[in-house]
């Protein structure tokens, strides 16, 4: 992230001004999840195989959303957050229909509800950063 | 470690993301004032590591408790380099977001030091 493509507007555009806290934030979920997955999946992965399994999921999807908005790789943004999305979105409600599924908690369970419900605000707000972007 | 320094840190870095936050909004890029208490923050993380360090053999979750306690170290000093970056007033709200991260962060460390995590 040093300054070898700042010659390149879009990605600029994209990781200036807000789209750094931004990038801040998706990067300290990054470490988060990826330290809760790692040690889940290290020390009592067959206690809830799926769950855990998911949060690895959830961990790569902010790391590479971390890397996309810092780098300002737009298209791979885009994908990422709508992955994200509909993360969330399925994984919050199966884990409040069927809570057999989901014993243990992930980044994702209740719709983000143990981490703020930032993980749902995040895609939401990253599409619009993104959108308004496109514009400038 | 103990729940005195360790409420000292969590209150220091909501007072740190809450002047970031006044100065984003007074559309101000990140100034000396800023720099000194997010230095101040760092200084108090490490003297809480190397403490915390000291007396390992207590906790239960000690992988878990390792990996907070680096990244309350790492979170000051990557959001320092990331914010200074930035000369608008967006430098002092990604300064916010590493302020608070340390706080809720040294919260969980607690936790897990007094096994109620």
């Amino acid at each position: 992230m040093s300054g070898q493509d700042d010659a390149v507007p879009v990605a600029a555009g994209v990781k200036a001004g807000p789209g750094r806290v931004l990038v801040a934030v998706y990067a300290v979920f990054a470490i988060a999840a990826t330290s809760r997955a790692g040690v889940q999946l290290a020390t009592r992965f067959e206690e809830a195989p799926v769950a855990y399994l998911l949060s690895a999921v959830a961990a790569a999807v902010y790391i590479l959303l971390t890397v996309a908005l810092g780098r300002g790789y737009r298209k791979l943004a885009l994908v990422a957050c709508g992955i994200e999305l509909a993360g969330v979105l399925i994984v919050g409600t199966l884990s409040l229909v069927d809570q057999a599924a989901f014993p243990k908690a992930t980044v994702w369970s209740g719709f983000g509800s143990g981490y703020l419900f930032i993980p749902l605000l995040l895609p939401i707000i990253g599409f619009i950063w993104l959108s308004r972007g496109r514009r400038a | 470690m103990t729940g005195g320094f360790a409420g000292w840190i969590i209150g220091g870095g909501l007072l740190l993301a809450l002047f970031c936050v006044i100065s984003a909004v007074r559309d101000r890029p990140m100034g000396v004032g800023l720099l000194a208490g997010l230095v101040v923050l760092e200084v108090a993380l490490i003297v809480q590591a190397v403490l915390a360090f000291g007396q390992l053999g207590k906790v239960g979750e000690r992988a878990t408790f390792i990996g907070y306690l680096v990244g309350t170290l790492v979170i000051p000093l990557a959001a320092l380099w990331w914010g200074r970056a930035e000369r608008t007033r967006w430098g002092p709200g990604v300064i916010a977001v590493g302020a608070f991260t340390v706080a809720v962060m040294t919260g969980r460390l607690l936790q897990i030091w007094n096994g109620t995590g």
